[in-house]
């Protein structure tokens, strides 16, 4: 009686071990961090809460070098200004008008980790200020990933820090292009593949955002190429320095592309 | 040690990982965990299902509160909890399990008890660390971490056995 007891309790502890390790399989599987953005939004909220006052404590020690950062942003924003300002000027001169393709929304980060091989952030933007799953998020000095969940105030944004993200990035002098991956090791460190061998790309030479996907404006700045190395013998991995930093990350702006909702549509009735 | 005391100390060690895995940045390379050092205390008498599911439960409320992979610590916690008694009989004491609450630092010595928490952490690690990275980063990146991981993990849980014990 005892061994038929015994033998029953190893196997409903064999059949839960299963079901735990199973379960738990399909909730990394399904990528659980996004799903559970949506379904616990108060609870969320509440986490944001505190990582916001975290946030705000690291933010107080960190105000100068912050400071420093956005009066040099600021002073790139000008520049660029003043160059769309004499744009503008000559545009209306034959009266055309030129919608921009991109907007964007500040905002600051109250959660962010690089430590990880999934690295995330949470913003303080919601659904109230119109970010929506799907956007992209950068700074002026690169991009930072992609909005994955929604909450009413706050937003989980994938980072481009994380395996499986590629950013759709080019070589400044050339155009050649091809995706950047995160190689899992350094935070400051990505991989532009699949840049044809016969490519001249030297160390320093800088690395942009392609435009080719409809996630990120064209020609922002990611950082600089380190080093070449063939790969598989037929086209080149350039490791490359990102130019942000994402331990002292504390602004991103959302960026909302005005006709992605059209290209998406155009990709969907490609057979 | 009463047991509502341990049930504390077994909170402050949980509030611990949490700050941990929320706030220390140590870079790709290196998870440290705790959580093996918790299945460690959990009494020894428990069934396997009690602890399977404890360990379940703790390392899916690891998951949330931190903002990670939902799924991850869970995993982990449970391949770690699985083996425990058979760990605990091979490496610790073959006979005495249900007379002992939870193995102390000072009554199993420190090599034995080293042994017992190195080799749950690294049950623990190798289950999070391979569901973590694997088939997205090479080989040589995931063994690196593995050792990295267990002996940053271990000697933190070593420090809190030590603590445990003055306090017992």
């Amino acid at each position: 009686m005892n061994s038929r007891s015994g033998l029953l309790s190893t196997i409903s502890a064999i059949l839960l071990f299963l079901a735990l390790t199973s379960f738990s399989i399909v909730l990394v599987v399904k990528n659980g961090v996004v799903q559970r953005f949506r379904i616990l939004g108060t609870a969320r909220d509440v986490q944001a809460w505190v990582w916001t006052r975290t946030s705000n404590i690291d933010t107080y020690f960190h105000y100068r070098s912050e400071n420093q950062r956005l009066a040099a942003e600021n002073l790139q924003l000008k520049q660029q200004l003043a160059r769309y300002q004499t744009a503008e000027r000559v545009l209306d001169s034959v009266a055309v008008r030129v919608e921009p393709d991109f907007s964007y929304l500040s905002a600051n980060i109250v959660k962010n980790t690089v430590d990880r091989q999934h690295n995330h952030l949470v913003i303080d933007r919601g659904s109230q200020d119109g970010v929506e799953p799907g956007l992209g998020v950068v700074t002026a000095r690169g991009v930072v990933g992609i909005v994955g969940a929604v909450g009413e105030h706050y937003a989980y944004v994938i980072s481009i820090l994380g395996a499986g993200q590629t950013v759709s990035a080019k070589l400044a002098a050339s155009g050649a292009f091809g995706p950047m991956t995160w190689p899992g090791t350094r935070p400051d460190r990505m991989l532009l593949q699949e840049i044809p061998v016969h490519i001249q790309a030297a160390p320093g030479d800088t690395v942009v955002t392609s435009g080719y996907s409809t996630l990120y404006p064209p020609d922002i700045p990611v950082g600089s190429v380190v080093s070449a190395k063939v790969s598989r013998g037929s086209s080149q991995e350039l490791t490359v320095a990102l130019f942000e930093d994402f331990n002292t990350l504390h602004t991103v702006y959302v960026v909302r592309n005005r006709h992605q909702a059209e290209i998406e549509a155009l990709y969907e009735q490609v057979p | 040690m009463s047991r509502s005391r341990s049930i504390l100390f077994f909170i402050l060690v949980f509030l611990l990982q949490l700050a941990i895995t929320n706030y220390l940045n140590l870079g790709p390379w290196i998870t440290i965990s705790l959580i093996p050092f918790l299945i460690v205390h959990i009494p020894l008498q428990r069934s396997p299902h009690a602890v399977m599911l404890s360990a379940f439960g703790l390392g899916l409320l690891l998951d949330w509160l931190s903002a990670g992979v939902l799924g991850l610590n869970a995993f982990a916690a449970v391949m770690a909890a699985a083996p425990r008694l058979p760990l605990y009989r091979l490496l610790v004491n073959g006979e005495r399990e249900d007379a002992v609450w939870f193995p102390l630092l000072r009554e199993t010595g420190l090599p034995k008890y080293f042994n017992y928490l190195l080799a749950l952490t690294a049950v623990y690690l190798a289950a999070f660390i391979l569901l973590d990275c694997v088939s997205v980063r090479p080989i040589g990146f995931i063994l690196v971490k593995f050792v990295a991981s267990t002996l940053a993990s271990t000697l933190p849980g070593l420090l809190l056995a030590y603590a445990f014990q003055r306090r017992s």
